[in-house]
């Protein structure tokens, strides 16, 4: 490897993965499970400084454009690590009490974080390729870590049968783009394919079975059906993890692979996004009305606001990518802090069931009146994070000649007003057994207020927000004068 | 005297079909795998293939592959740990009979 400087850039990822190296030695040396927690978040932070002072600013290829370091891949490769230190903050106190092993289990999250950040940091399809595989051998393996409760082993059976036909399907779809085009590297594949091809049927072929694998990883119609179970049986805090950062991570490859690689057959995939976005939004919204699992229910709801997000794209505007990655952060905060919530009330209620949280308004008011703010950001009601979210896709969508795509989004977050509201009636105006107080230990109460402070100020400043978000490009630039 | 490209792509779209058939209709979660095997075995032959008939890309599509057969062994590895979890509480490994989750 030459001393190039080129190894620099990426040396957040070397940092994650050498902490997660450190953490399971912590677990192993200390028999306080504290410590592989607290190894990771501070690894997580030495990664964000040497990220945000010394990697951000740059747009450079190195090593034969294996990795890329841009705009767009230093604000993903941010937010997975700011989410992935929040699961660790949140995790605390839900390893101790069910006996999890924390080295191990940190290990896991910091790994699945380093196969993310490289999803999100290439246009070669080998590499994202390794770190779709890393992050989701990794999911697989935190989603089955309960091994007394059967639920767990079920849903991790489930996710990685599924997830292994999936690799499978993305893979035929990048052989097929690979032939046709003659490279596995984005941009070249643009180049080739610019002036069309002969191979134009492969080439469909190709990218139906990259939307049909990549549908699967961001949980979409019809390719939906590990995503409730995984979700409901993983331990909560991967649950979390997986509908914030996996998601974002699919996007994030979704949005490379299509709009760097592939613009010349954009008519047709848009076509495809726009049918799977409509389902997706759709079917979740319905299907979570009827659910009584409070874990399920946020399941087809993540179901829906991956819907949502997949309008953007479907327009795939450099506003609509724009409002995608802020509606992604918005959802990543105000997720991760309703679970905090809900993994507080799995130590009291195992069953998780929505009736459990009668009474919590006085059980435990702070934290029923955060968990009353994550559910208005669902719905998207101002000064929300969620309301800015939905209006800039709305937007964008509308901008791009597509108003009724739009206005189902609007009917849609309609439909999903009872359930997220019927959660803050059963807090509030329904009696509980019992009125004695939940006391929240120090991880759930300050990921509950970072979630809470974060959906706030998302909200209330959103211009700034989104200058910030839109100043990134999916095309870095360094592209568009040639290779 | 070479083969049409052709001829391995209708093989490996033939043996991905065969896969993905065996992955989505077995019960038995070791049989699925298998089926899964051959979904990626296909697409290294579609690989390989595609790398010998484009000129100056065939290091690439054989790296892909050899990636591809790596990724493949720890993935399988890891499936036959969680199998092996299953089978040793229910003593079956039947994936019909894996349905706590159901709403």
């Amino acid at each position: 490897m030459p001393v190039d400087g080129s190894l620099r850039l990426i040396l957040p990822e070397i940092i994650v993965a050498g902490t997660g190296l450190l953490a399971l030695t912590a677990g192993l040396v200390s028999r306080r499970s504290r410590l592989p927690g607290f190894v990771s978040m501070l690894g997580l932070a030495a990664a964000a400084y040497f990220l945000l002072a010394e990697v951000a600013g740059e747009t450079t290829q190195i090593w034969s454009g294996t990795v890329l370091v841009d705009g767009f891949s230093t604000l993903f490769k941010a937010v997975f690590l700011g989410i992935a230190a929040l699961i660790a903050l949140v995790s605390f106190d839900y390893i101790e009490r069910n006996g999890l092993p924390a080295g191990e289990f940190h290990l896991l999250v910091l790994l699945a974080t380093v196969g993310m950040m490289f999803m999100a940091g290439s246009l070669n399809l080998i590499t994202i390729y390794i770190g779709l595989e890393c992050l989701a051998l990794a999911s697989y393996a935190l989603t089955g870590m309960l091994r007394g409760s059967a639920k767990s082993t079920e849903a991790s059976l489930k996710y990685i049968l599924i997830g292994a036909i999936s690799s499978g399907v993305i893979l035929f779809g990048m052989s097929l783009v690979f032939g046709v085009a003659g490279s596995v590297h984005l941009a070249e594949i643009n180049a080739a394919l610019a002036g069309g091809t002969p191979m134009l049927p492969v080439l469909l072929a190709g990218m139906v079975f990259l939307v049909a694998g990549l549908g699967v990883k961001m949980a979409a119609v019809p390719f939906h059906m590990w995503a409730p179970d995984v979700y409901h049986g993983a331990p909560a805090p991967v649950a979390a993890f997986l509908i914030t950062a996996s998601e974002a991570a699919a996007f994030a490859a979704a949005l490379r692979i299509f709009l760097v690689g592939l613009p010349a057959i954009q008519e047709h995939w848009t076509t495809v996004f726009v049918a799977l976005a409509v389902i997706t939004m759709t079917f979740g919204n319905v299907t979570a009305i009827v659910q009584t699992n409070m874990r399920r229910m946020l399941a087809y709801s993540a179901v829906a606001q991956a819907g949502y997000v997949m309008v953007g794209l479907a327009v795939a505007s450099e506003r609509a990518v724009s409002a995608m990655i802020y509606y992604l952060i918005a959802y990543a905060f105000a997720t991760i802090g309703a679970f905090a919530v809900v993994i507080l009330l799995g130590r009291y209620h195992p069953a998780e069931d929505i009736a459990d949280y009668r009474g919590l308004g006085r059980r435990a008011p702070l934290l029923a009146l955060t968990l009353t703010v994550f559910m208005l950001s669902f719905i998207g009601i101002p000064p929300t994070a969620g309301f800015f979210g939905k209006f800039y896709l709305f937007q964008s969508a509308v901008a791009a000649g597509m108003p009724w795509l739009a206005l189902i989004m609007v009917l849609n977050s309609m439909v999903s007003i009872p359930y997220y509201w019927g959660v803050v009636q059963t807090m509030y105006l329904r009696e509980g057994e019992t009125d004695a107080p939940l006391p929240a230990p120090a991880g759930v109460r300050w990921t509950a207020a970072i979630g809470l402070a974060a959906t706030l100020i998302l909200g209330l400043f959103p211009d700034q927000v989104v200058q910030l978000v839109s100043a990134v490009q999916v095309v870095p630039a360094l592209l568009s004068g040639g290779l | 005297m070479s083969i049409p490209l052709s001829y391995p792509l209708m093989l490996a779209a033939a043996l991905f079909g065969i896969g993905l058939y065996g992955a989505l209709s077995q019960r038995n979660a070791i049989r699925i795998l298998m089926g899964i095997e051959l979904m990626l075995n296909a697409v290294n032959i579609n690989l390989v293939a595609f790398a010998y008939y484009l000129e100056g890309a065939a290091a690439a599509g054989q790296v892909f592959a050899l990636f591809i057969m790596t990724v493949s062994a720890a993935e399988v590895a890891l499936a036959l740990a969680i199998i092996l979890l299953l089978a040793k509480r229910e003593k079956h490994i039947d994936i019909e009979q894996v349905n706590l989750l159901r709403w």
